[in-house]
């Protein structure tokens, strides 16, 4: 043990031979966004074709492209689940046990929704067959290594976007394993997903009761546009704060094309978005749309209506404005009580505690945080409502 | 250090906290970072300001700054504790936040565990040596106090 890591004295021994018992809870919680992710290559060799399996030998895992950032923590996820800065991480991103132990034990969560941290690296490749031979295995592997081993994961299903008609595939064919609960989709991509290209794949999504799950990632990666239409930026700090644009430019795309008028049912679901934009969002689209209607006469509604209706948001990274008053605001602009879903961000450095998140809301949201708008969100969640 | 407000808890022996290294201990149910900084010590509460983490498993470094924009400089190695989540940094030394040392308000024990103020900086016990023991320093109970951290808890 090198001599700046953390020992234990005294009874802080003994309190780490207990088991960790989650508190006297009574509360379901439901957490919209962990990431899973493999442990090596090998991990997927049973589940491709012989020459995939060659390639992936050969190459090893795709990685996200040049622009990607130096992110927070150790390698990106929490320090604590580490032991140095220098111990390779790919263990710990893949570590059942340790998800069971800090996640599910030690917080207590009841229903963790896994979205593959590698979905970026898979679906940035250009080479469609390769590209969606690795989204295939991905599932597979997480179907048998995590769903099947504890009923408390489910998973979003990494699906090649960037070729919707592979996306679709894979949908039809793992889209009705009980544990899969949605379709997990990177910002980075070629093209705006309100696009009439994507429309398959939300018929797909609709006929199997899964959302769409959209989280940041694979911007200015691969085949995909910069990460800001104005340039590159040089820090992580900067991406971290501009982030709301990728999910901007997708939402517009969703509401203007009338995705949410072809697909009455879909359900989209924004990770990691922040959400203190969405009050200005809504009422900017709604001004665009009564000055503008005639161009999209598909769009039959308030786009602020849509929205309700179709889009959440998770709370992780929670916002931090300057007083308790003007979160309390910003929640009543944007709907937060029927709009807002908890999310851990488990195992990534900026992870946040369901205890500490319910806090920052007022007390008559929490439930509706923890467990509520997703229980109505997720169909295949439906049947967990409690009485 | 006897101080008739305070409560001696021997946290290890000396040898076993050399100099650069750290031990956490639970004291009272409390847990808490002894740190030894070239032969001083400081204990600081196990527990960060801004959402509960075990602030002391976090990496020791040094206090990175630029007077201009570019020019890096590192100083004060090993006296600076990152939280191991979100990565606030700590001087070990105050229990002061790096990036905002002046809008600390000083909180008394009791009410350091409240959310509206998350800013700010974690409690510190005065430490002492006793013969070969590392000796922390707690406040005498006091009625309100939690039994037992957990990381994450408000
Ligand atoms: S909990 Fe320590 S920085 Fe957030």
């Amino acid at each position: 043990m090198k001599s700046d890591e953390p020992a234990s004295a005294g009874s802080d021994a003994a309190a780490a031979k207990r088991p960790a018992a989650p508190s006297p809870q009574t509360e379901l919680i439901i957490d919209t966004d962990v990431h899973h992710s493999l442990a090596a290559k090998e991990d997927l060799y049973p589940f491709l074709p012989s020459h995939s399996r060659e390639r992936l030998a050969e190459h090893g895992l795709p990685r996200l492209g040049n622009v990607y950032y130096q992110n927070g923590g150790y390698q990106g996820i929490r320090a604590d689940c580490l032991k140095s800065p220098d111990e390779d991480s790919a263990a710990a991103r893949s570590s059942f046990s340790l998800f069971q132990e800090k996640l599910l034990g030690a917080c207590g969560v009841n229903v963790a929704i896994l979205n593959g941290e590698l979905t970026a690296a898979f679906v940035t490749l250009a080479d469609a067959d390769y590209s969606a031979d690795l989204c295939r295995a991905f599932n597979d592997w997480t179907v048998a290594n995590w769903l099947s081993k504890d009923d408390r994961f489910r998973c979003a299903l990494t699906v090649p976007m960037h070729q919707p008609e592979a996306a679709v595939r894979e949908i039809e064919r793992l889209g009705g394993h009980p544990g899969v609960v949605g379709i997990y989709v990177i910002c980075g991509s070629p093209r705006l997903y309100g696009q009439r290209c994507f429309d398959r794949v939300y018929a797909a999504c609709v006929e199997h009761g899964l959302v769409v799950a959209l989280h940041f990632s694979g911007e200015g990666a691969g085949m995909n546009p910069p990460p800001t239409a104005a340039g590159f930026p040089s820090y992580y700090a900067e991406t971290y704060l501009l982030r709301p644009q990728f999910y901007q430019a997708h939402l517009s795309s969703f509401l203007f094309e009338g995705t949410f008028e072809k697909f009455p049912s879909l359900r989209v679901v924004f990770l990691e978005s922040g959400f203190a934009w969405v009050p200005a969002f809504r009422w900017r689209a709604d001004t665009a749309w009564k000055a503008l209607r005639s161009q999209t006469p598909w769009v039959k509604r308030l786009p602020s209506e849509y929205i309700d209706a179709h889009v959440r948001f998770s709370t992780q990274p929670m916002e931090e404005p300057a007083s308790a008053q003007a979160l309390g605001e910003v929640l009543e602009w944007m709907h937060g009580a029927n709009s807002l879903m908890f999310a851990s961000d488990f195992p990534h450095w900026d992870f946040d505690a369901p205890a500490t998140v319910a806090q920052c809301f007022p007390a008559a949201m929490r439930r509706q945080v923890l467990s509520g708008n997703a229980l109505q969100t997720y169909p295949k969640l439906h049947g967990l409502a409690r009485a | 250090m006897a101080s008739p407000a305070l409560e001696p808890f021997p946290v290890c022996r000396t040898a076993e906290l050399p100099p650069g290294s750290r031990r956490i201990a639970e004291l009272r149910g409390i847990s808490i970072g002894v740190f030894n900084l070239a032969g001083q010590y400081f204990a600081l509460r196990n527990r960060c300001p801004h959402r509960s983490a075990p602030l002391c498993e976090g990496r020791l470094m040094g206090l990175v700054k630029a007077d201009q924009a570019y020019a890096y400089t590192t100083e004060r190695e090993g006296e600076i504790l990152r939280c191991p989540w979100h990565g606030w940094e700590f001087d070990i030394r105050t229990g002061r936040s790096v990036a905002l040392p002046e809008t600390i308000r000083s909180k008394c024990y009791q009410t350091s565990v409240e959310r509206s103020e998350p800013e700010g900086r974690v409690d510190t016990y005065p430490v002492s040596q006793r013969e070969d023991m590392v000796v922390v320093w707690l406040p005498k109970p006091a009625s309100t106090e939690r039994a037992r951290d957990r990381p994450g808890d408000p």
